[in-house]
């Protein structure tokens, strides 16, 4: 394998990874903070790539909709968590997931009776449709730019949640959100912007993954078992345990197409297996909680 | 944040319940749609109508595939009109079912339609689908026309009930790769990137017959599954062996999806590119001039073909729905339309009467002259080589393709390896 593909498929598994991470980062949050299982998540990363496909039909800019889509969706997020899955919360997991499940598909059927069932692409900015070299290799501007903006955003929650007050809540709340009631923190309000901005960042990668991959109204499950997959391996509610895990299963899959492309889909599920089996916990957990 | 509340054993028991749920919910979902009466479309009954000539369609349109399927099912709506609405004084009508492709769903589908009486089957996108539903309508003594492409279906798998319109896999690989090597002897290193199914790997096997006739270096191949929308990592690996023939041959939302990310990453500039088995005028369009520019497709049809078939086929369409058809419209279209061409020949709806008068029938088709081959039931027809307009060459928005050469290439009898097992064989 020559140097160039090895540094090709390392860069796009950087992109793929931190993507991925923006997506799994809202499900452990929620799944951790709330205690809460939402197998909708996959299905608001595809509503915000819808949200920005009608916007751009509208001519309105990517830079806009690349905003107001993910706004948007947090907003819808918002209302159906006000309205129904607040209710869920005392409730056994079982019920969170059928709920959930049903919410997906409703999105699922709501996107198909409004788009259609065909699979669609997001373009890119013109100013980003270009290509760049990086060393030897030839590397598309816009996936340049979604690495940086992804890894501006991890880092902006990595402070947002380790030294900001809201952070400490949130913190504190997954330790223990009676407690954190009990002091005066309106805990249910804590939970809706929880689960919003859960649901802002999954749209923002489905925004982003637009013109990067097809989306269709069944792209969800993709993503929900992408997601699953990062938290199953990084540790559940783990927000660096996501990022090193998001990076890891992206790079594995980057990897294996070039050394084995017929097990490149499969192979992030042979590597959940495999930390499974060794108890990841007392790798990428214990690394995450240190 | 810590773990408190749920470990990983719960998180993957509620993960089983989960997978139980979302493999669950499809068929609930099916099943309130049929309830409905909303899956059996076409503006038609709900079920078949014993009384009737029925053209059940099998197309998946849903799913990944959906946009193809679905224009099969509009390509197919136009037949009953197209025989006045009427034959052997019975109304002609269409069920239409979304099997998604699944070949389960498919064969059940069949199995329903002829317990309620329906003998005539259309559809198939992806090849392994068409061969199941191929063999199910054998042996339930029906008829069925697909459009689906692996050599086997007129091959090593055919059968008495099966006819297939398009050019297969052998055809498609002889008018594009062969072609193109032909007409410049400067392409001789080719990269593949192959869906890995029935379909993807007749046509890599084909593209490597040919390369090893040639003297042709095939540089490398990726495998893809059938559920990919990323294939980034595929065209690093491509671009990685400096092949002077970038040649795709997976289909549909896939093959634009590569498309597309093969000229993201500057591929157009230093290779050409090949889309062997392209899905037509709809899928072009999708593409857009400036992404088309330059490369190279296949086709099994073209809406400017003059031939008096594709004529009457074009003005109907357009009539119906104000736009002009793309290939798998005309593939529903003719596969429809050839099975009641047979059932009025007969003068009988018994499905081996039928079968008898398309074994070597001659017709006008949407490709122009078209002969149905007695001996494999494989429709001989043109395939197209093009190649993408620039912006300004394009006389209208759907002049995107220039033709640049058409041909017949089939596989000779005794070599498909076909021996029709007879009806309810």
């Amino acid at each position: 394998m020559s140097s160039e593909l090895l540094l090709s498929q390392l860069v796009n598994g950087l992109g793929n990874g931190l993507i991925y991470f923006v997506i799994a980062v809202g499900f452990t949050l929620v799944f951790g903070l709330m205690n809460f299982v939402n197998f909708a998540h996959g299905a608001f990363v595809v509503l915000g790539a819808y949200f920005a496909f009608e916007l751009l039909e509208r001519e309105v800019s990517f830079w806009a909709a690349l905003v107001i889509a993910p706004l948007l969706v947090g907003a819808v997020a918002v209302v159906v968590e006000r309205l129904l899955l607040r209710r869920l919360y005392r409730m056994a997991h079982t019920y969170q997931i059928v709920a959930t499940i049903g919410l997906a598909i409703g999105i699922q059927e709501v996107c198909t009776l409004i788009w259609g069932p065909n699979q669609f692409t997001l373009p890119a900015p013109e100013s980003l449709s270009t290509t760049i070299e990086i060393g030897a290799t030839t590397y598309p501007l816009y996936r340049v730019f979604v690495v940086v903006l992804t890894a501006t955003l991890a880092l902006g929650l990595w402070l947002l949640l380790e030294r900001t007050r809201f952070g400490a809540m949130l913190r504190a709340g997954s330790e223990d959100a009676d407690m954190v009631s009990c002091l005066g923190i309106n805990i249910y309000l804590l939970f809706s912007l929880t689960f919003g901005g859960a649901a802002f960042l999954a749209a923002l990668a489905g925004v982003l993954s637009g013109p990067m991959r097809g989306l269709s109204p069944t792209s969800g499950d993709s993503f929900l078992a992408l997601a699953v997959v990062v938290i199953v391996v990084g540790g559940i509610g783990s927000y660096v345990g996501a990022l090193v895990a998001a990076l890891m299963v992206a790079e594995v899959q980057s990897l294996a197409i070039v050394f084995a492309p017929a097990f490149g889909e499969v192979v992030i599920y042979a590597l959940m297996a495999v930390v499974l089996l060794i108890k990841s916990d007392f790798i990428v957990g214990r690394l995450a909680r240190a | 944040m810590n773990q408190s509340s749920i470990d990983r054993r719960m998180f993957l028991r509620s993960l089983g319940i989960a997978g139980a749920a979302v493999t669950a919910a499809p068929l609930l979902y099916a099943c309130a749609k049929e309830d409905a009466g909303q899956n059996p479309g076409a503006g038609q009954s709900g079920a078949v109508d014993a009384d009737a000539l029925t053209l059940v369609s099998l197309y998946g349109t849903s799913g990944l595939q959906a946009e193809l399927g679905q224009e099969g099912l509009d390509g197919l709506r136009l037949v009953p009109e197209a025989f006045g609405g009427t034959l052997l004084d019975r109304p002609v009508e269409i069920v239409a079912y979304d099997t998604q492709e699944a070949i389960d769903e498919a064969v059940r589908r069949v199995r329903e339609s002829t317990e309620a009486g329906a003998k005539f089957f259309v559809g198939g996108l992806l090849s392994s689908t068409a061969l199941a539903i191929g063999e199910e309508v054998n042996k339930s003594g029906g008829v069925f026309v697909t459009a689906a492409g692996a050599d086997e279906l007129t091959g090593s798998e055919c059968q008495e009930a099966l006819f297939r319109w398009s050019v297969a896999t052998h055809g498609a690989i002889q008018e594009t790769v062969l072609r193109m090597i032909e007409s410049d002897s400067s392409r001789k290193r080719w990269y593949t990137i192959t869906p890995d199914y029935v379909f993807g790997q007749a046509l890599l096997d084909n593209a490597k017959q040919v390369f090893a006739e040639r003297g042709i270096e095939h540089v490398g191949n990726s495998l893809h599954g059938l559920d990919a929308t990323e294939f980034s990592g595929y065209i690093n690996n491509a671009v990685a062996k400096k092949p002077d023939v970038l040649c795709i041959l997976n289909f549909g939302a896939q093959s634009t999806t590569t498309i597309q990310q093969a000229v993201a990453f500057g591929v157009k500039n230093d290779m050409e590119i090949l889309l062997a088995w392209s899905g037509g005028l709809s899928q072009f369009r999708a593409l857009g001039p400036e992404t088309l520019e330059g490369i190279y497709a296949g086709a099994q049809y073209w809406h400017t073909v003059d031939a008096p078939g594709n004529s009457e086929f074009v003005d109907m369409f357009r009539e119906k729905y104000d736009k002009n058809p793309s290939y798998s419209h005309a593939a529903g279209y003719i596969s429809g339309k050839l099975i009641l061409d047979g059932v009025r020949a007969a003068g009988s709806a018994d499905p081996a009467a039928v079968v008898q008068e398309l074994e070597g029938m001659k017709y006008d088709g949407p490709t122009g002259e078209e002969t149905i081959r007695a001996e494999d039931h494989q429709v001989i027809k043109d395939y197209y080589l093009m190649k993408g307009k620039t912006a300004s060459d394009m006389e209208d928005d759907d002049d995107l393709m220039e033709i640049l050469s058409s041909g017949q290439s089939v596989t000779a009898v005794d070599q498909t390896g076909c021996k029709l097992v007879p009806l309810g064989g």
